[in-house]
């Protein structure tokens, strides 16, 4: 059986390398002078919304590319581990989504949260999944 | 579902790498199917039986709870 539409195995390393290239700009953004996720009501473009994008976005790919990169041997077992493992993400995402809906108004931090769960929760779901699978073959 | 791989293996005395090499699949794959924590596919069953020169009935069989 074929994956279809996923990156080579060696994505996942240049995945990685980019969430921590993400990490320590944005710990020492207020050192590099960008202190807020965009100011308020002003234009697009500015420098603080460039760098709230750049770096979103440096994380955003960075997490796509080592949840969707291709294992060495990509077999039937880790495609149904692939999907189960969506289908959780997807769960635990519309959950927390409706939850904070309910109980904040804050639309900013629920569009980012939104962006990061699905895929933060797959990548630790699919890693413990082929982790226990692993053990499983030390036993 | 049940299965004989194990016994299967020890007949013609091939370890689970072996087998997951000639079939194209892990050895993790191998070893969860052996343990009933993971069902093969049609073809994946298909092709294990065939590295044993047998039918897939002879080395898979429904359980009860199936």
């Amino acid at each position: 059986m074929k994956s279809r539409f996923l990156f080579p195995y060696w994505c996942r390393y240049l995945g990685l390398v980019l969430i921590l290239v993400h990490i320590p700009i944005v710990m020492f953004k207020k050192d590099l002078g960008f202190d807020l996720h965009g100011a308020p009501g002003s234009d697009l473009f500015n420098s603080h919304h460039l760098f709230f994008m750049t770096t979103t976005l440096l994380m955003a790919i960075g997490l796509f590319l080592v949840a969707f990169a291709k294992e060495k041997i990509e077999d039937e077992q880790i495609l149904q581990l692939r999907l189960d493992s969506l289908q959780w993400a997807i769960y635990v995402n519309y959950i927390i989504l409706v939850i904070s809906l309910i109980f904040t108004n804050d639309t900013e931090h629920i569009l980012f949260l939104n962006l990061l769960i699905p895929l933060v929760f797959f990548i630790i779901r699919f890693r413990w999944k082929i982790f226990q699978n692993n053990r499983l073959i030390k036993e | 579902m049940k299965n004989n791989i194990r016994v299967e293996r020890a007949i013609k005395n091939i370890t689970q790498a072996d087998l997951a090499e000639q079939v194209g699949v892990s050895r993790q794959t191998i070893n969860t199917i052996e343990s009933n924590k993971y069902v093969p596919s049609t073809v994946l069953a298909l092709k294990i039986a065939r590295v044993f020169g047998k039918t897939v009935e002879e080395i898979f069989t429904l359980s009860e709870e199936d």
